[in-house]
C-alpha cells in the first residue's frame, strides 16, 4: 500500500523528489530488475532487453532506459525508492493506475491526482505525525484537497 | 481561450523513421495523454526542428533553473514548444500565456489549469505505422 503526502507536510527526514527524469536516469536505472518489466511493458509498451536498453514499442529499434516515459520512470521509482517521496504530478493515467497498485512507496502532489482503481492507501497526518488509512476515492479526495 | 494561431498552422518534420505532422487549430495547443505514448519523443522531435527554425523555441524540465520565463515574456512571434509543463508552468505563466496574443504554444503535460482552455483545445498524441515508419498527429482528446 502507498502511502500519500501533501506538498509541505512531508517529514524533513525524507527526501522528496519532483524531477522523476532526473532520479531515475542517476540512480534507478542502475536498480533495474526482473520487476522492472511489467511496469516497462505494461505502460511504455516497451521492452526491457538488457541492464539499460529497451525495445522501443514504435519501431522496434533498440533505446537507452533513459527514453522511458516519464511517467513509466516515476512508477520504477517509487517503487525501487520506498523510503523517498517522489511527485506524481507528470504521469499519465496508465502511470497512476500502477502506481496505486504498488505494494509500498511514497508519493506526493499539489493537487489530488487518485486512480479510480483505488482501493487503500495510507496518508500522512503531520499533525499527528502519523498515518492513517483511507479506502474511499472521495474520502481521499477531500483529505488531499483539504487545508490542514 | 480561442486564439487562432498566430505563428504556425503547421509542424512537419521528420526524425529517420518518425513523420510528425501537427496541425495546430489554436493557438495554445496542450498535448495530454497516457505516460509513455510519445509526447517526449516528439517533443525532441521538434527541438531537433527548431535547430533551422528559428521561429520556435523548446523548454522542458532541463531548462528548469534556466530563465525561460523572462525568455517567454521577452519575445514576440514565436512559437514556445514547452514539455514537462506541469513542472515548468507556475498560476502566473498559466495565466501570462492564457492571455498572451504575440506568441503560440504547444503545451505538453497532465493538468490544463489555469490556461483557460476549452475542452476541445485538449489533444492527445495519435502514432500509426505507416510501412515501417511512425506518423505521429494530434487527436481530439475529448
Amino acid at each position: 500500500m502507498i502511502t500519500i503526502y501533501k506538498h509541505g507536510q512531508i517529514p524533513k527526514s525524507i527526501e522528496t523528489v519532483k524531477l522523476n527524469d532526473v532520479y531515475f536516469n542517476k540512480y534507478t536505472a542502475q536498480m533495474l530488475d526482473n520487476r522492472a518489466n511489467r511496469v516497462i511493458e505494461k505502460i511504455d509498451h516497451a521492452e526491457l532487453t538488457g541492464p539499460y536498453t529497451i525495445k522501443s514499442r514504435f519501431d522496434g529499434t533498440t533505446l537507452n532506459t533513459d527514453k522511458l516515459s516519464s511517467g513509466c520512470k516515476t512508477v520504477l521509482n517509487i517503487m525501487y525508492n520506498p523510503d523517498k517521496v517522489f511527485d506524481i504530478r507528470e504521469c499519465g493515467d496508465n502511470a497512476l493506475d500502477m502506481i496505486y497498485s504498488l505494494d509500498e512507496g511514497k508519493i506526493c502532489c499539489d493537487y489530488p491526482l487518485i486512480s479510480f482503481d483505488m482501493t487503500r492507501v495510507n496518508v500522512y497526518d503531520k499533525s499527528k505525525k502519523k498515518c492513517r488509512e483511507i479506502d474511499d476515492y472521495e474520502e481521499l479526495k477531500e483529505w488531499w484537497s483539504g487545508e490542514d | 481561450m480561442k486564439i487562432k494561431p498566430i505563428v504556425m498552422q503547421e509542424i512537419h518534420t521528420t526524425h529517420t523513421s518518425f513523420i510528425v505532422d501537427l496541425h495546430l487549430d489554436y493557438n495554445v495547443t496542450f498535448i495530454t495523454g497516457d505516460s509513455g505514448v510519445g509526447k517526449s519523443a516528439l517533443y525532441s522531435f521538434i527541438e531537433e526542428l527548431s535547430a533551422n527554425d528559428k521561429r520556435i523555441r523548446c523548454f522542458n524540465y532541463l531548462d528548469q533553473k534556466k530563465n525561460y520565463k523572462a525568455s517567454i515574456k521577452n519575445s514576440k512571434g514565436k512559437l514556445f514548444v514547452i514539455d514537462n509543463a506541469d513542472i515548468l508552468l507556475d498560476d502566473k505563466m498559466r495565466q501570462y500565456i492564457a492571455f498572451d496574443a504575440q506568441n503560440q504554444y504547444v503545451i505538453i503535460g497532465r493538468n490544463p489549469t489555469g490556461l483557460m482552455l476549452e475542452l476541445d483545445e485538449i489533444y492527445e498524441l495519435s502514432s500509426e505505422n505507416i510501412n515501417g515508419r511512425t506518423l505521429l498527429s494530434l487527436k481530439k482528446s475529448f
